[in-house]
C-alpha cells in the first residue's frame, strides 16, 4: 500500500511527567521509516534506553509500523504527535 | 459499580467485562491479518456451572513459523554453551502455536496476561524455546529483571502453570494512556484493553492491527 513519491511527516514530541523537554520537538522524517526511527532518536536526545512512547493519549505504537500508516491514521493538524515519558512498562 | 475507576489506569471488574465485550465485537469487525484468530469470552465454571460475571478473554491458535530468525541470533548468543546443533531443528518443529488469555486481576485491578505454546505435535514449549520468539527489546528486559517481567505461575482458572507478564506497573503505563482523553469516564472502558493490548502484545511479540485504534 505505501505510495512510491516519499512523503515527510511532521513529528511533534510531547514529554509527560517528569520526562526533559526537547529543544527540537519538530521534526520531519520520511514517511516510509518505521516507527522505530521516532524511539531511537527520543533514546539517543533523552540519553535513555527505557522511554514509554505513545500516540494520542491512546495506544503504544510497534516500533515496526510505518510512520506514514501512523500519521495517515493519527496525524491532527498535519502532524503526528508523539508523547514519551520516563517510565517502563515493564522490569 | 458507580465511576469506574478508569482515571487512575486501573479497571473495575464492570470495567473489564464491558472492555472485553467491545473488543470482542470490534476484532471481528476491524480487518485483522489472517494469522490471528478471534478473540473469544470464557465463562468461568464454579462447579460446573458458568459464572455469569467472571470469565477471560482467550485468543487461541496463533501460529508462529520461528524458522528465519534463529541463524542471526547464534552470533548474539555469547554463551559458550550453546552448542551449534541447537538451531539445527526439523521443520515441523518451527512451527510454534500460541494461547493467550487475558484475565482480570483482583488484586492490581488490571488486566494480566498469561500465555502459553506449543508446538504443532502438542508438545509444550520451554522458557528457552519461548525466548526464542520473543522480540529482541524483551529478551533485553528479561536480562534485566527476572522476576518482575516474564515469570510462570498457576493460571487463576485452569490450574496450570502459564506464562504471565507481570502487572504491577500496568496501572502507571495505563494511566498515561488514557489520562489526556477527553471523554467520559464511562466512555473510556471499551478503549482500555486496546490500548492495553499495544503495549502488552509488543511484549510478547504479538502484533496488534492499528485499526484497532482508529474510532469507530
Amino acid at each position: 500500500m505505501a505510495a512510491e513519491v516519499d512523503q515527510k511527516v511532521v513529528v511533534h514530541v510531547r514529554s509527560t511527567g517528569d520526562a526533559p523537554i526537547l529543544k527540537q520537538s519538530k521534526f520531519k522524517i520520511s514517511g516510509r521509516d518505521k516507527f522505530l526511527k521516532v524511539i531511537e532518536f527520543l533514546r539517543r536526545q533523552l540519553h535513555q534506553d527505557t522511554l514509554f512512547v505513545y500516540i494520542n493519549s491512546a495506544f503504544s505504537p510497534n516500533p515496526d509500523e510505518l510512520v506514514i500508516d501512523l500519521y495517515n491514521n493519527f496525524g491532527i493538524d498535519g502532524k503526528l504527535v508523539v508523547n514519551y515519558a520516563l517510565s517502563a512498562a515493564w522490569g | 459499580m458507580g465511576g469506574s475507576p478508569v482515571g487512575d489506569g486501573t479497571l473495575s471488574l464492570d470495567g473489564f467485562n464491558a472492555s472485553a465485550t467491545a473488543l470482542v465485537k470490534r476484532w471481528k469487525e476491524i480487518e485483522v491479518d489472517d494469522s490471528l484468530p478471534d478473540w473469544t469470552w470464557k465463562p468461568c465454571s464454579n462447579l460446573g456451572v458458568p459464572s455469569q460475571v467472571e470469565g477471560y478473554l482467550a485468543l487461541e491458535g496463533v501460529y508462529r513459523d520461528c524458522g528465519g530468525s534463529q541463524i542471526e541470533e547464534e552470533d548474539s548468543s555469547d554463551g559458550a554453551d550453546v552448542g551449534y546443533d541447537t538451531w539445527v531443528q526439523s521443520s515441523s518443529d518451527n512451527i510454534h502455536v500460541y494461547d493467550f488469555h487475558v484475565v482480570y486481576s483482583h488484586s492490581y485491578k488490571v488486566p494480566v496476561l498469561y500465555f502459553q505454546g506449543h508446538r504443532s505435535d502438542g508438545q509444550l514449549l520451554t522458557t528457552d524455546e519461548i525466548k526464542q520468539d520473543l522480540p529482541s527489546n524483551s529478551l533485553k528486559v528479561l536480562s534485566e529483571s527476572k522476576w518482575t517481567f516474564i515469570t510462570r505461575e498457576e493460571h487463576p482458572h485452569l490450574s496450570r502453570p502459564w506464562f504471565t507478564l507481570h502487572p504491577c506497573a500496568t496501572g502507571d503505563w495505563m494511566k498515561l494512556l488514557l489520562e489526556e482523553s477527553k471523554v467520559a469516564y464511562e466512555e473510556q472502558s471499551p478503549r482500555y484493553l486496546p490500548a492495553w493490548l499495544s503495549v502488552v502484545g509488543q511484549a510478547v511479540g504479538l502484533k496488534i492491527p492499528l485499526e484497532l485504534h482508529c474510532k469507530s
